[in-house]
């Protein structure tokens, strides 16, 4: 297993030498959703907290540092560690707020939507922070403002933040923490009845999820060079975040990032084959109906699957 | 496949083979004719054509293609062997993220200039891609002022070589002054000196552009009318009955709205419905009040409604022509602002390819910063011409009305088809 | 501030919220039901507007009368997707079953866009252009027949669940599934009901709203949220509680756009929302705690 993973990180590493600008942006897109996957990870997959407002945590990473970078000249590199910040401290309030008063299932998934879109609402109505016009960033290529003219650096970037929350996913898996996270999805009674803060244990999952999507949220603003409001904050970014881990198996360490490389691919696919001619749409009508197909064959995601057959296949 | 633009590209060897090579076989939704003769130049045409701003997306959409087989029928390119603009098309669905990889996808099927898109967040994320890649890149609507603005300052500053992005639609702040100029002219004219305006606004993106220029420009030009209440609705809204309750409570003597498609169907009844009484409904730069779906859905409430938008030239018989073409090809829908703009868009890259007679990046920017094109088929102050951020000063809007259940134009003078209605017949 | 504009809006709020309310019985049901969460709700919900819309333009059938045909087109979708889709994953974890609704919300979504063409659509019927004046205030006419019929039908799938067994089995199924199962019900099909029923209330709820508000195939996801929050407000599974809360969400954010900037109208709800979470999680008429 670890020689695998060796392989394949030297084999990602490689890549760019031989890759075209669009495959590069394809990848860096793979990464960049796996890594906010992985975050998501923690408390969505691991802890069983689904959270469909993580988009609150990219938009108030992005706005954090686009405004701290525009308004004060700070350097992203250090803006994208206090977006990181503000946004754990969201991801405290809003854990604060469900875990304290007991929301369980769906009722936090509402709670984490809501916050979401109030960020939407009132970032949407403030003048100070763009409105819906949002923040323009300046492209200059400067690697100092997190901009760089070859898009391979971004990619290693990409790769980079991916593999970082890999490596905090991989942590808590083999710590006690892990094990309480998971014995907290999977009965959370029984968990407290063994005496188990679940409590403390569900926020320090919270918060170094939304820590980490807050971290993201810079590279979205350096990467696509404005913030509007709907694009950041809205439900459909949630979306695209919880999307990649659950296909690939929510709770697994290799879930998120395989589920970014099925999903992926297969948008881009999908629309390079279906665009096209009268039929506007098709293609996301072919990209809803894979969604489905994955939900009915591989019901527990791709990587419970892929692992049973590996072991079949060696036993 | 062209790899012009980055020699170490070598993705045939990567296992998103199909990907690309796909991506190559685009050209297979042409027409053949367009297939079967070289040679090509090829240019990505990049909207939102699914998602929320699926609407005028396609109108653009549409619009570029039937520039480019006009161009293509007319012979081409000439100064390049008569060669064919073979469009390459491309869906950002109205996400920033897919936009970038939309100009990506393109430019690595071969795509040497790119047009489009409507939304501001999607064009903003193109910008790096085209400089970096060094493609020509002319956004046909994309209205947020700093994109442009943006580049050329990186370009003045020496943080980049060349700019690459152009734009020959009419900023915000350029939309707010032509709407007080014609607000005035058509007062005057009609010899009525309405005092009290309510500003009501769509709040998304446009919308909010749109009436931050509009009040700006009031601002600065004092006329004799006021902005006595300024209300904005969630875009897309469920509901305004209590907003336009709120907005008669002003008495109001116009009502300028600045409307999506949808809101404009849920504005304009309730004003009938609440006995709103003003001299007439004059909107300063809003889509939804005059596209042909809208008249019809809206019939009796759309009536003598103005509204101060960027317009085909119908004195212009070619435009005629061309309208009648773009009713017959989506299904009777008016050739208007957007399928506009997007229709010139390609004309002015035809007349740039035409001058610049290469398709080396730098020399075709280089052409389209010399533009004056006269060709274009929209309302227009004076020929296309790019100043130095890239903006097109010339592009313009028109006063029109809606009469006989027809859009028609009432301001400036010269472009004028009839007389305004106005103040609108008690009913 | 003027007493006429808040009267009015309460008025207008009051009235509008039938719709509301309709739809969220549906999304209630199906979630008492099933507890699966219908992330496609406004895009069945725009297919109902859809119907509608065919309905009037093609055979001229008014709104306020082919609103019965649209709940029946509705019901099959629903069946349909219990059937062949949600069935296979009731007992799976609930990501699963949100990503599978997320799935069945694109096609709809994108079916619409290409049947119907991005443009919005709105149904003419002689109903909505007429008002009644009562004094300062003014009664949409079309508002108040959407509102008594709304009423009329959660009215009628109440005593279908409270008096014939059928209802009954539905009931049953959604307070104890394995019980129901122990006495010989047939829950599978049970399920598919329920399933279709809530389509259908989502349908004519559509149909219903069609004169009144625009619709366009990229709708649903807002209708969705809508819908979500009054159920949670009204308490998750009751029929009574997704009513009242309907009303009660419309008339908030009729009030907001009084008193706010009307764009910032559905932070009131949000905050409604978010207040009810944490201070009465079962929402205003739910059973027991979350």
């Amino acid at each position: 297993m670890r020689w695998a993973a060796v392989i394949a990180i030297a084999v990602l590493l490689a890549l760019p030498a031989v890759l075209g600008s669009y495959a590069i942006t394809v990848f860096i897109f793979i990464f960049f959703y796996a890594f906010l996957g992985q975050a998501w990870n923690i408390i969505g997959g691991y802890a069983g907290q689904l959270s469909v407002g993580h988009a609150a945590f990219v938009g108030l990473g992005a706005y954090t540092s686009a405004m701290l970078s525009i308004h004060a000249g700070l350097t992203p590199w250090i803006g994208m560690l206090v977006g990181g910040v503000v946004s754990a401290a969201l991801g405290a309030l809003i854990g604060y707020l469900g875990f304290r008063f007991g929301l369980r299932g769906f009722y936090f998934v509402l709670l984490t939507v809501a916050f979401a879109e109030i960020f939407r609402i009132i970032a949407l109505n403030t003048d100070w922070v763009g409105g819906a016009q949002g923040l323009y960033i300046t492209f200059t290529g400067d690697p100092r403002q997190f901009q760089f003219q070859d898009n391979r650096v971004y990619y290693y970037v990409s790769l980079g933040l991916m593999l970082l929350a890999t490596g905090v996913v991989a942590w808590i898996e083999r710590h006690r923490f892990g094990a309480y996270l998971v014995a907290i999805r999977e009965d959370e009674n029984a968990c407290e009845a063994l005496g188990v803060d679940t409590f403390r244990y569900k926020m320090l999952a919270i918060v170094v999820s939304a820590f980490l999507t807050g971290i993201g949220g810079t590279f979205y603003a350096f990467y696509l060079f404005s913030l509007q409001p709907n694009s950041v904050f809205g439900i459909p970014l949630s979306v695209e975040i919880v999307i990649r881990p659950i296909v690939g198996g929510s709770g697994t360490i290799l879930g998120p990032i395989l589920g970014s490389f099925i999903l992926s691919p297969l948008a881009e696919l999908s629309r390079t084959y279906f665009s096209q001619g009268g039929w506007t749409g098709m293609h996301l009508i072919v990209y809803g109906a894979l969604l489905i197909g994955v939900v009915l064959f591989l019901p527990q995601g791709a990587y419970p699957a892929l692992r049973r057959l590996l072991l079949r296949v060696r036993g | 496949m062209s790899e012009r633009n980055d020699p170490k590209t070598l993705h045939r060897r990567t296992f998103l083979r199909t990907a690309g090579a796909v991506a190559g076989t685009v050209a297979l939704g042409f027409p053949a004719v367009l297939r079967a003769q070289a040679p090509t130049v090829k240019i990505g045409v990049i909207h939102g054509v699914t998602g929320p701003l699926a609407e005028p997306g396609q109108a653009c959409r549409l619009g570029a293609q039937m520039a480019a087989e006009a161009i293509n029928a007319a012979g081409g390119i000439k100064s390049l062997g008569g060669a064919k603009l073979e469009l390459l098309l491309g869906d950002t669905q109205s996400k920033p993220d897919v936009a970038r990889t939309e100009a990506e996808r393109l430019i690595n099927a071969g795509a040497q200039l790119l047009q489009g898109p409507f939304s501001s967040g999607d064009a903003a994320a193109m910008v790096p891609v085209v400089q970096q890649r060094r493609v020509p890149f002319l956004i046909d609507i994309a209205a947020a002022d700093p994109i442009t603005a943006n580049v050329a300052k990186a370009v003045r500053e020496g943080q980049q070589k060349v700019q690459y992005v152009y734009r020959n639609f009419p900023t915000g702040t350029m939309f707010g002054q032509l709407a007080v100029r014609y607000f005035n002219a058509i007062f005057e004219e009609a010899g009525v000196s309405p005092k009290r305006v309510v500003l009501m606004y769509a709040n998304d993106l446009f919308g909010q552009s749109q009436s931050r220029g509009f009040q700006a420009a009031h601002k600065a030009a004092k006329p004799g009318w006021d902005i006595v209440e300024v209300i904005p609705w969630p875009e897309p809204p469920s509901d305004l009955s209590t907003e336009v309750s709120r907005a008669k409570a002003a008495r109001p003597d116009i009502i300028a709205p600045i409307t999506r498609p949808a809101s404009a169907q849920l504005l304009l009844p309730e004003l009938a419905k609440q006995r709103v009484d003003i001299m007439g409904v004059v909107g300063p730069g809003s889509p939804g009040l005059y596209e042909a779906g809208q008249i019809a859905v809206l019939k009796e409430h759309l009536e003598y409604v103005m509204d101060s938008v960027p317009w085909p030239n119908f004195k212009n018989p070619r435009t005629r022509a061309v309208a009648d073409e773009y009713a017959k090809r989506s299904g009777g829908k008016t050739f208007d602002t957007n399928s506009g703009y997007s229709y010139d868009g390609m004309l002015v890259i035809a007349d740039a390819l035409e001058r610049a007679k290469s398709t080396d990046p730098d020399v075709v920017v280089d052409a389209i910063k010399k533009t004056r094109f006269t060709g274009h088929l929209m309302v227009s102050a004076g020929p296309v011409v790019f100043n130095e951020i890239g903006d097109n000063p010339n592009a313009s809007t028109a006063l029109i009305q809606i009469l006989g259940q027809k859009p028609v134009v009432v301001w400036p003078k010269e472009a004028a088809q009839q007389k305004a209605v106005f103040p609108r017949p008690k009913r | 501030m003027d007493a006429a504009l808040i009267g009015q809006g309460l008025l207008s709020g009051l009235l509008f919220g039938g719709v509301y309310s309709l739809m969220a019985v549906g999304l209630t049901l199906i979630f008492g039901v099933m507890r699966v969460v219908n992330f496609a709700h406004g895009d069945m919900m725009v297919w109902g507007m859809y119907l509608a819309w065919m309905l009037a333009t093609r055979l001229g059938v008014d709104p306020y009368a082919g609103f019965v045909l649209c709940a029946g087109g509705l019901f099959v979708v629903g069946f349909v997707v219990q059937r062949t889709l949600v069935d296979r994953i009731v007992d799976a974890p609930h990501e699963m079953q949100i990503l599978l609704m997320l799935g069945v919300a694109l096609v709809l979504e994108n079916a619409a866009l290409v049947a119907f063409g991005p443009d919005p659509q709105r149904v003419r019927s002689a109903l909505t252009a007429s008002t009644l004046w009562l004094g300062p205030i003014f009664v949409d006419v079309g508002r108040l027949v959407t509102f008594g019929l709304a009423v009329l039908l959660t009215g009628a799938l109440y005593l279908f669940l409270a008096r014939t067994p059928l209802g009954r089995s539905v009931r049953a199924a959604a307070d104890n599934p394995y019980g129901a199962l122990v006495i010989g019900t047939d829950v599978r099909r049970v399920y598919a009901v329920a399933f279709g029923i809530g389509a259908a209330c989502v349908g004519a709820a559509g149909a219903l709203v069609s004169p009144i508000l625009p619709f366009q195939p990229a709708g649903g996801l807002s209708l969705s949220v809508a819908s979500f929050n009054i159920v949670i407000i009204g308490g998750m599974g009751s029929l009574l509680g997704a009513f009242v809360g309907g009303l009660l969400v419309s008339v908030a954010e009729s009030m907001g756009a009084v008193f706010l900037a009307p764009s910032m109208k559905e932070l009131v709800s949000f905050s409604l929302l978010i207040a009810i979470l944490l201070f009465r999680p079962a929402g205003l008429f739910g059973k027991g705690s979350a």
